[in-house]
């Protein structure tokens, strides 16, 4: 039952990295998209597992809410605002795709390394997991700083979230309930004002 | 008692942002409204850190506010700045002419922005104090494009986003830290809170404590403009419309100081303060440099203030390395500078609406042109020159003494160094503002207004803390000291 525990939350984990590649080799705003709505889901299941195996019943609750702002309304948020922009352009990154996947095995590898003495401290079923969650975090910070497009950006700052929510939820089964709450708000509310600043530089730009 | 002093403290600013928000056609009103309750708040904070000074007890409210020494000198410093800025913004000043709707903007989200980081200071859960900081990101980037100019909205675009990243990297320390605390088998609902950590971080693990502050450090560090990562801060804090940027300055610097202070005393019992003192030596000395160096060559006054407000950052933080009288140097340099910084941003907004133009070349003759002004300006440039008998000047002094006392002569060479260099940058740039010839067409003459009068009160204040600190401030410091280096 533990090891198939253990299994189930890395395969997820997992997954959640590689979706978040698809930000540095797919030239397009809708396929980062998809790939981030993709990612919450899979982190909406993930919590749920958790809730399930590790009996903590409030998790399930924090994976619907998962569920319902970052695969839904944050997803609904973003794709307005690439329909609004001229569609189809190509975006141009400041790497090319093949320096940025070695940066990003690079980056995994400092990450196994970096998360050793967490994951030998814990004894839950899913530290297994915690490197790649770290990983994530990593690779989500290299795509802000190495992408252009605002709308890629804004995805690596979600995805860095995803991360983070990964690496609480894998390490100590969340955080307080009050705390997860507060980070729902303020990433609602940034995605949002981050939508309401990207429109004003397209209209400062225009006149 | 304790209630109504906290709900004193927090509610003036958030009701009258919901009431900004609410009451779109009269935003007048609400302004004035707003500049009558905001002094509740002060008076609270004020309340509080007499009492805090006195020896009285940590404020506790629920499970989740507790103001002690260190919390109430921060919130008499937010209430102190946010009367200023909410006392001279859009809406009750005489000079420029703002449309309603900025106004209503302006009171909406200046208001949550000091609410959000007066809980910043006053929560004990440290899950939550990240809540609050990071709200303070999203209150306050969509008040810099109020002028709705291309660099304003890009300056916003860069803060949001640097912020916001940022400011992640901390939240993924602080979930490091929690796992950490949560494996010691500590009561997970008080797993944030900062007393049970501080009361169980002897259980922590040397490594993982280790990589919590480091992801901490360069997280908040963000925020609080520190090096390498402060890229973000003289656009933002120039491209503000100058309250604004007098609150940004003067106290969001100093709020994210207070997380990676809070964070430090935890992480120190686990591991011992010379890790993490090390850290903050290195990145206060870059940060200072990288202020300093960068004053002379600046050619707007507000981003001249604004890479001073960088210098003043890395100080304090090289004084948190260096043991309690560092850090009460610290203290009262992040004190000095909240009161000068805010009052000398909100004069440049002053200097900026006579002159039309924000660039020191185009500002001739201020002395002639605006004297009440020009002479405020002059004394704010001087205390942040590090001039007596300004307190930054006695603050200065001690983090030098600190560092020499802490056995690093070569260090603290070059702080001196690094100091004069920025002295000296400053004293040249006022010089090109304040004489010269006025460029035509520019109003001659100031009459004495309420807004200089208020705006001389924290210049008078920070000289006079700067000759004598009153017992009661001293003692808040001194406490406050012994919450961060207990």
């Amino acid at each position: 039952m533990e090891a198939a525990f253990s299994r189930i939350t890395m395969t997820a984990a997992s997954a959640m990295l590689l979706l978040s590649l698809v930000v540095l080799w797919r030239r397009h705003a809708g396929a980062y998209i998809t790939a981030f709505r993709t990612q919450s889901i899979t982190l909406a299941v993930t919590g749920a597992i958790v809730a399930f195996y590790g009996t903590a019943p409030e998790l399930f609750f924090v994976s619907f809410m998962i569920l319902v702002v970052k695969g839904w309304i944050v997803p609904s948020v973003l794709s307005a605002m690439d329909a609004k922009r001229r569609s189809g352009r190509e975006l141009h990154p400041l790497l090319n795709t093949e320096t940025s996947l070695l940066v990003c095995g690079a980056l995994a590898v400092a990450a196994y390394e970096i998360s050793r003495p967490l994951a030998e401290v814990m004894n839950l079923a899913t530290r297994g997991g915690l490197p790649i969650a770290l990983a994530l975090v990593f690779v989500s910070l290299f795509i802000v700083v190495s992408r252009r497009d605002v709308i890629a950006q804004i995805v690596g700052f979600l995805m860095l979230e995803n991360g983070i929510a990964l690496l609480a939820l894998l390490g100590a089964y969340g955080v307080p309930l009050i705390v997860e709450l507060g980070v729902f708000l303020d990433v609602l509310l940034g995605v949002l004002v981050m939508q309401a600043v990207v429109y004003q530089i397209h209209d400062t730009s225009a006149d | 008692m304790d209630l109504i002093l906290v709900l004193a403290l927090l509610m003036p600013p958030l009701a009258a942002g919901v009431l900004a928000l609410v009451l779109r056609r009269v935003p007048r009103r609400v302004a004035w409204l707003n500049v009558l309750t905001i002094p509740i708040s002060l008076v609270a904070a004020g309340a509080i850190a007499v009492r805090l000074a006195t020896g009285g007890a940590s404020i506790v409210v629920g499970q989740l506010w507790r103001i002690d020494a260190l919390s109430g000198l921060l919130a008499v410093l937010i209430a102190s700045v946010a009367a200023l800025a909410v006392a001279l913004g859009p809406g009750t000043d005489r000079e420029h002419h703002w449309r309603d709707a900025d106004v209503r903007t302006f009171r909406i989200y200046v208001n949550l922005f000091a609410f959000t980081m007066l809980v910043a200071v006053s929560t004990v859960n440290l899950g939550l104090m990240w809540v609050a900081i990071e709200a303070t990101t999203v209150t306050s980037a969509l008040l810099i494009p109020l002028q709705r100019t291309k660099a304003s909205v890009e300056a916003s675009w860069k803060y949001l986003l640097i912020g916001s990243v940022g400011i992640a990297l901390a939240f993924t320390g602080t979930v490091v830290a929690y796992v950490d605390f949560a494996t010691t088998g500590v009561d997970i609902n008080v797993a944030l809170d900062f007393t049970a950590m501080r009361e169980a971080a002897t259980a922590f693990h040397p490594q993982v404590a280790r990589l919590a502050f480091v992801f901490l450090l360069v997280g908040f560090g963000t925020k609080a403009g520190l090096a390498p990562t402060h890229t973000w801060l003289p656009e933002a804090h120039s491209e503000a419309p100058s309250p604004l940027s007098a609150m940004m300055s003067g106290v969001l610097l100093a709020v994210a100081l207070y997380a990676v202070m809070r964070w430090k005393t935890i992480i120190d019992l686990a591991v011992g303060s010379a890790f993490s003192d090390s850290l903050l030596l290195i990145v206060g000395t870059a940060t200072l440099a990288v202020g300093s160096l960068s004053l002379l060559s600046q050619t707007h006054f507000k981003r001249l203030l604004a890479f001073s407000s960088i210098e003043h950052m890395g100080l304090a933080c090289l004084g948190l390395a260096l043991g309690p009288l560092g850090t009460f140097a610290a203290l009262l340099h992040l004190t000095g500078h909240a009161l000068v910084k805010s009052a000398t941003f909100l004069l440049s907004g002053r200097v900026l609406h006579r002159f039309g133009s924000g660039t020191i070349s185009a500002t001739r003759g201020l002395l002639a042109t605006a004297p009440h002004t020009a002479v405020l300006f002059a004394a704010g440039i001087f205390a942040l020159g590090g001039l007596p008998p300004f307190s930054l000047f006695v603050s200065e002094i001690l983090i030098v003494k600190a560092g020499w006392a802490a056995g690093h002569p070569l260090l603290t060479t070059a702080v001196l160094i690094l100091l004069l260099i920025a002295f000296g940058s400053l004293l040249v740039q006022l010089h090109r503002m304040l004489f010269g010839e006025a460029p035509s067409g520019i109003t001659q003459g100031e009459r004495a207004t309420g807004a200089v009068l208020l705006l001389s009160v924290p210049v008078v204040v920070v000289a006079w803390l700067g000759v004598s600190i009153p017992a009661p401030l001293q003692m808040l410091l001194s406490n406050a000291v012994l919450v961060v280096r207990p």
